[in-house]
Parts: structure tokens; C-alpha cells; sequence
């Protein structure tokens, strides 16, 4: 085997590697007995430098567990963007399923590379007037949310239903498997979410990116290769020959990243991927350390562009920063607990789904208009899918960016998400005259938040002794236990609002908090 | 599934009928329960729960009593809860364990744990210690395992009075001995949570749907689901704020179980616990009405 193949099977096994390592730490991103999670699950995020630009521009401090996120970019302004071609899963997925989609054999026009750049510095720029977009591009964050959303629940049923098959036509083999894969490979619960179809439209999108010509994401629209190419731009670790050579032009047209061209060698665009020390028929080209290149290329962004996308990303931020109220706007618009306040949760969190994927209670979901337009994939409590399970703290342990803290839990539980209200028009003993008390059976606070009187309630001329439940506000966390367990079709006749709730400031409650 | 429920009923009508030592009657309706021969209750106390479970079982008359070589046993402790031990939401793991013992030196063929819980499965599984403890035994008769989504079986509940048709789970209607632990508490439905409330673990479907006529409810279940021996753990008893408690201010340890094949018989017996009488209880009134059992103490036989 010579140079060039050995090259290119080293990257495709650490790709294949740390593609395997992500989805087996997303694998771990569930209750499997302990309540702290053994493992590092959210690594990605913490190596992920839009994750640690969106947390360093955020109020207040920055979450020093991002530290690999700058080690990261250390190590890029040194070896390049190997980040894009080594490590990053979402790059490693377009690579792996451009056979299946298809790739576009032309290159597009090459004004279109700084289409990434503008992107970034446009939503840098809106980040730095308040308004967080960056997670809605982050490559990492689209990966994580569409395996979570999308593609995990989709495996989900499909191995349950080859299982169920299986079972169905008495295949022992296949059904011995089952529990090694409902143990370790599957989730608990088959998991649904509001916006999988949404995720996973966009996901395939940039798959088939691929169609129009290689890497299309990673070349024109990733903000996150934005960012590592402006830190590599004069990286140590080079390509020689620095240029098309004269008497060949065979990177001109096999480089998945479009690095080399007459003009000269653009670095921030190289991924170090190494194809080209493969290709090379002269097996001229490889890599060397070495300083100041002669024919070094850049981007052209162009200072007119430049300057239109950074005002487009300063004015987007008051405008959307002038929205209404989400919390008036949408009383029942609840956060996990430990979330911050509205305006930092919006700032902080990147929409990577961590805390969707964890949640034991599947009571998580991805927003669309429900926070506003800027809220887009932030995770909301739904009480009627799922409830905060009072002596879980798992979705505060996954977060990367310290939107949602984490809590210890004897402070979790008494973090307040919500308040539970009535709806006597629905409530049973209230509308029917019947008993009930589901919701007071399962409210977990030690002092029950929801408890009962016994009454005589004249019922359509008839009298009936009752046990009539209400919510002591003092008392309730808002888990939504009593909103999930409702066992009213639809509406639930109990439901979670979003008075009182801890993250908001003081300012802003109408009453105080009874955990101060 | 008719098929099914008609060999549950008639089953149910034969252990019905051995207790009371009669023929068999088909009609259960028609049973009356509180005849012939009087139930034996056994209320043992003790701080050691192995040696307590031990002597609860020999008095009446061991577990082999109820337990014969290769049968398939499912045991149903209360772990409905995400609560630890001490806060007496759930059966104690030790009592747990010490009937599986038992259950397994009979000669069971298969011991079977589980229970349709209220909180996340996992975390009631791992906190109230209970799968820790079938664990601890190391044997690969006894399984410990959450419940099987597929397992539900839409049933007929021919002499329901409440339902008439209900989800329930075909591994506990399958066992050929069920037996019935649950953990002594207080409830606000149903006053108190004892051996037949515990019925409502082994069932599917929206059971909060079930409160609304509870006590007529509850005894329908337990007309499909028969309990061949019911010990109601009273190590520690939840005295308020039930059925999920949450405060040990709310606990009071007892060191007490309380055993019978007859259901309504254990029930009444514990309700002594909570200084109630067996007819402040609605699910035993419905259940001892129903022919489920004896609840007159006075009717039964302590041993």
C-alpha cells in the first residue's frame, strides 16, 4: 500500500471512530440506573466552539467546561481545519452517504464559499446584540438534534417492529438478540417528538447537498468551518505543493474542499483530509509544518458583503429582541428546571437536543413558534406528553452551555417550572360530579401541592359528598405530573402555567416565590 | 380472550371454593363467601423481615401450602413509586426477597417480579431497592423485569359492575400461583392501599380512569386477577399522605405482616393497623360484597 491509501485509511477509521464514539455517547444519554450519568455525554458540545462563541457572548460567565471547544480552536490555528475532515460527525456522515445520494461531479460558483463567513459574522453580530442563532447552523447541533428527533425514534420502531416480527414468525435467533439490543442499544420508551419530520427535512437537505457538488455544506454554509478556517488560515500544517502545479490540474477538480486553484492555495478551506496525497499521480503533494506560504489564497469576502452581513445580523437582534413576551404571549410556554432566565436561556442554548435525548419523562420537545421566532428546536416542557420527574436532574447534567444549571437535587425539587390551575369546566368532581383525584395521588412534593376537601356539592338537584382537589400555589413545582396523568381525553382538566416560576427575575413575578 | 377470561373465572370460582371448602359454584355471585369454614388470617411481628416473612408463611402452614414444585409464580410487591424503603411507598425489598426464597426452596419453577408502575419504571425499579434485592438472589429462577408493552390482553370482566372490559397483563394471569405483596398505606381514594388496590399493578390502560367508582372498580380486577396468597407488609406503614408519601414524619414502623389466601380477610385485618374497621374501607366493602372474600374478623380464623 502506498503513502497516499495508507493516509486515507488512517482518516477514514478516526472518522469512522469518532463517528462511532459520539453516537455510542449519544447511546449513553439515558437513565440506566444511576442518577448521575457515567459518562461525558454532551463531549461534542464541549468541543464545539460555536457552542463556547454563543456561551461567551451570553450574560453572564462563561461555562469553563467548554475548555475543549478552545483547545480546539489552539489546535486548529496548528494543524488546520482536521476538525472538518477528521473528527466532525456530520462531515463524516456527508462523506459516508455521498455514494448513496450521490455527488455532483462540478463545482459551484466560488463566490458562494463566503457564504459561511457572512453567515457566521452575521450571526455573531446578532449574538452580540442578544439574539442567538448560532445553534440553528451549528453542524454538531443539527447532527445531535436529527439523531435525536429523527432518526433515533425512527430506529426505534423499526427494530421494534423487526423484533415484533420476529417474534410474530417464531425466529428464535432474532428474538435471543432482543435483549442485548432493548438493553444497550434502544431506548426505553419507543421516543416521539413534535418536530421530527421538521429535524429530519433538514437534515436530508443538506444531505443531498451532496447531489450539487462535494462537502456543499461544509464549503459554503457551515459557520463552524467558518470559524476554524479563519483560525486556520495560517496554520502550520500545509499542503505542498502550495498551487496547482503547471503540468497538472488534478486538484483543481478532485479536491472535495475546492482548496487549490491556479491562483494559488486557500488554507482556511484545506481540511487536511489527505485525499489529495492519494490522487496525486506524481505523488507530489503532502503535508509538511512549514511557515508563511508563497501562494496562499484566501476567501475573497469582500469588504462590501462583510459589512451587509454584519449589519443584517446587528439589526435582526433588536427587532427580534422587541418581540413580545414569550412567557405572556405563551403561558404555558415552561422550561426544564434549572433553566435561566427567558432572555439568557434563548442566548445560551445552542438546540443541540441533549436534554430532549435525556429526559425521562419524554416530557421535552423541540419548539417551533411557541418561544417566538428565535426559539426555533429550544426545548419545551410539554405536561401533557411527559412531566419532570421529581428526583431526576438529568437534562441540567447534559447541557453544555449552563442554559439549564445543573441542580443538586434537593434544589431541583423545589425549583419552581410552574403552577398547576384547574379547569373546573373539565375537572371531574367539578363538571361531572365524580370522584377522581388522579392528580393528587401523583403530585411528588413531600407536603402534596395538590390536595382535596371532602364536600357536599348540590349536583343537579342532588347531593353528593365529594373529594373536591385544589393546588396550594405555595406548594407547586409545576412538574406537570398532574397534567400527564389527567386521565380526561384531550385537554388535560389540570395544566401547568408559567406564574411563578423560579428562572424568572424577581421583577417580573407577580408573587414571590415560596422557596425565595 | 374470552376463551381466557372464562378459564380465569372458573379458576378464580375453584380457588374461591377450596378456600371456603365447598364444591365449586360457578356463579361467584351467587358464593356466599362467609360461609363454611373460616379464612385464616396470620399477623406475625418482627424486626428481622427474613425471619419474619418465615414465620408469617409457617403459620399457615408454610409456603409449600401455596407454592407446589414447577410452578410458575409471579410475586407482586408495590413498586409504584420513585420512593426509597423507609418511605413506605413501596413493599420492602427484604420482604421481597424472603418470599422469592421461599417461593424458589418450594421448588417454583419461575419466579416472576413486576409491577405496572407510576413513575418512571427504572427509577421505582432502582430506588425502592426491590431489583437490587431479586437480583442479590443470583438465580435465574427468579426475574425481576419491566412490563412488556405487548403484554396487555384486552379482557371481558363478565360480572363487572364497574368495567366490563379492561387491559391486563397476560404473564400474571398466566402464572400458576400469584402472589400478592403489598405494602400497608394510606390512600386518598381509597382510604387505604392494601393487597386488593394492589391488583391495580398488573393491569394496562388509563387507569386513572378507574377512580371514579374505585371501590366497585378495584374489586372487578381482582375478579379476573386471583390472589393466591396475599402478605400485606406492615414492616413500616405510611400513615398520611398517600399512596406516594414522600415524608418520613408520615411513616411509622411496624415490623408487622399480615398473610391469608383470602384478600378481603388480609385487607380487614389491616385496616386494624390505621385503627380503621374493615367497613371504613370501600374497596374491602365492594370486594367482600362482591364474594372476593371475608371481611367479617370476627369470621375469621387467626393463626
Amino acid at each position: 500500500m502506498n503513502r497516499g491509501r495508507r493516509n486515507l485509511l488512517l482518516r477514514r477509521t478516526v472518522q469512522l471512530f469518532c463517528l462511532g464514539g459520539f453516537v455510542w455517547l449519544f447511546l449513553q444519554t439515558e437513565y440506566r440506573g444511576l442518577d448521575e450519568l457515567p459518562y461525558p455525554v454532551s463531549l461534542l458540545f464541549r468541543l464545539d466552539p460555536l457552542a463556547a462563541l454563543a456561551d461567551l457572548l451570553a450574560p453572564g460567565p462563561f461555562s469553563w467546561s467548554l475548555w475543549p471547544a478552545l483547545l480546539l480552536l489552539v489546535l486548529t490555528a496548528f494543524f488546520g481545519r482536521f476538525f472538518c475532515g477528521w473528527i466532525c460527525p456530520l462531515g463524516t456522515t456527508l462523506d459516508g452517504c455521498g455514494k448513496l445520494t450521490g455527488r455532483g461531479s462540478h463545482l459551484t460558483n466560488r463566490n458562494w464559499r463566503k457564504l459561511k463567513y457572512l453567515l457566521l459574522f452575521g450571526m455573531t453580530a446578532a449574538a452580540l446584540g442578544g439574539v442567538q442563532l448560532l445553534g440553528l447552523f451549528d453542524p454538531l447541533a443539527i447532527f445531535l438534534r436529527s439523531l435525536t428527533l429523527s432518526i433515533y425514534p425512527a430506529y426505534n420502531l423499526l427494530l421494534n417492529g423487526l423484533f415484533d416480527w420476529g417474534y410474530q414468525h417464531d425466529l428464535p435467533l432474532l428474538s435471543s438478540l432482543y435483549p442485548l439490543f432493548r438493553d444497550n442499544l434502544m431506548a426505553f420508551f419507543q421516543p416521539s417528538y413534535t418536530l421530527g419530520l421538521f429535524t429530519l427535512f433538514v437534515f436530508l437537505t443538506i444531505l443531498l447537498l451532496e447531489r450539487v457538488e462535494r462537502r456543499f455544506w461544509c464549503k459554503n454554509l457551515c459557520p463552524l468551518g467558518a470559524l476554524l478556517g479563519l483560525c486556520s488560515s495560517h496554520a502550520l500544517l500545509k499542503r505542498v505543493p502550495d498551487g496547482l502545479c503547471v503540468d497538472c490540474s488534478i486538484c483543481a477538480s478532485e479536491c472535495r474542499m475546492d482548496v487549490v486553484a491556479k491562483e494559488g492555495q486557500r488554507n482556511g478551506e484545506c481540511i487536511a483530509c489527505l485525499d489529495c496525497t492519494d490522487y496525486c499521480p506524481q505523488e507530489r503533494a503532502r503535508f509538511v509544518f512549514k511557515g508563511g506560504t508563497r501562494r496562499q489564497a484566501h476567501v475573497d469576502i469582500g469588504r462590501r458583503d462583510l459589512l451587509l452581513s454584519v449589519s443584517a445580523g446587528a439589526m435582526i437582534a433588536p427587532v427580534g429582541r422587541i418581540a413580545p413576551d414569550s412567557y405572556k404571549l405563551n403561558p404555558y410556554l415552561l422550561r426544564p428546571p434549572g433553566a435561566v432566565a427567558e432572555d439568557e436561556f434563548l442566548r445560551r442554548c445552542v438546540r443541540c437536543g441533549e436534554c430532549m435525548k435525556v429526559c425521562i419523562g419524554q416530557a421535552l420537545h423541540p419548539a417551533l413558534l411557541e418561544a417566538g421566532a428565535t426559539g426555533l428546536w429550544t426545548p419545551l416542557l410539554v405536561a401533557r406528553l411527559g412531566y419532570c420527574e421529581f428526583n431526576c436532574t438529568l437534562c441540567g447534567q447534559v447541557c453544555p452551555t449552563g442554559a439549564i444549571k445543573l441542580l443538586p437535587v434537593e434544589l431541583k425539587r423545589k425549583t419552581i417550572i410552574g403552577l398547576a390551575v384547574f379547569d373546573r369546566n373539565r375537572c371531574l368532581p367539578f363538571a361531572r360530579g365524580e370522584e377522581c383525584l388522579v392528580c393528587e395521588e401523583h403530585c411528588p412534593t413531600p407536603e402534596k401541592a395538590i390536595v382535596f376537601d371532602e364536600k357536599s356539592v348540590d349536583f343537579g338537584g342532588e347531593m353528593r359528598t365529594l373529594k373536591v382537589p385544589r393546588v396550594v400555589t405555595e406548594l407547586c413545582i409545576g412538574c406537570g405530573i398532574c397534567e400527564t396523568k389527567c386521565p380526561l381525553d384531550g385537554v388535560s382538566a389540570i395544566r401547568v402555567i408559567n406564574e411563578i416560576e423560579t428562572r424568572r427575575p424577581q421583577s417580573l413575578q407577580r408573587e414571590s416565590s415560596p422557596y425565595g | 380472550m374470552t376463551d381466557l377470561n372464562r378459564r380465569q373465572f372458573i379458576r378464580s370460582a375453584l380457588h374461591s371454593a377450596l378456600a371456603v371448602g365447598t364444591l365449586p359454584v360457578v356463579d361467584l355471585l351467587a358464593l356466599p363467601a362467609h360461609a363454611a369454614t373460616a379464612p385464616q388470617v396470620a399477623l406475625r411481628t418482627g424486626k428481622d423481615y427474613s425471619l419474619l416473612v418465615e414465620q408469617t408463611l409457617s403459620a399457615l402452614g408454610g409456603i409449600e401450602n401455596f407454592v407446589g414444585r414447577g410452578d410458575r409464580v409471579v410475586v407482586k410487591p408495590n413498586i409504584g413509586w420513585d420512593r426509597t424503603p423507609e418511605q413506605a411507598a413501596n413493599t420492602h425489598p427484604e420482604v421481597v426477597k424472603a418470599v422469592i426464597e421461599h417461593c424458589l426452596q418450594a421448588g417454583a419453577k419461575q419466579v416472576q417480579v413486576f409491577d405496572n408502575t407510576c413513575n418512571d419504571p427504572r427509577r421505582c425499579y432502582v430506588q425502592s431497592g426491590i431489583q437490587d434485592a431479586v437480583k442479590s438472589l443470583r438465580s435465574d429462577r427468579a426475574k425481576i423485569g419491566h412490563m412488556d408493552r405487548y403484554g396487555y390482553q384486552d379482557i371481558a370482566i363478565e360480572q363487572g359492575r364497574e368495567l366490563d372490559r379492561w387491559k391486563f397483563y397476560q404473564p400474571a394471569l398466566d402464572a400458576d400461583k400469584f402472589i400478592n405483596i403489598p405494602v400497608a398505606k394510606d390512600h386518598s381514594s381509597t382510604t387505604l392501599s392494601l393487597a386488593m388496590k394492589n391488583i391495580m399493578g398488573v393491569i394496562g390502560g388509563n387507569r386513572g380512569r378507574l377512580h371514579r367508582r374505585i371501590d366497585e372498580a378495584v374489586a372487578d380486577i381482582n375478579l379476573v386477577v386471583h390472589s393466591d396468597l396475599s402478605i400485606i407488609d406492615a414492616t413500616r406503614i405510611l400513615l398520611r399522605n398517600g399512596p406516594q408519601g414522600g415524608r418520613l414524619e408520615d411513616v411509622e414502623r411496624r415490623d408487622t405482616l399480615i398473610a391469608s389466601a383470602d384478600i378481603v380477610a388480609a385487607d380487614s385485618m389491616a385496616a386494624g393497623l390505621f385503627n380503621l374497621q374493615p367497613d371504613d374501607i370501600s374497596t374491602v366493602v365492594a370486594g367482600a360484597r362482591r364474594g372476593l372474600g371475608v371481611m367479617d374478623l370476627g369470621k375469621v380464623q387467626r393463626v
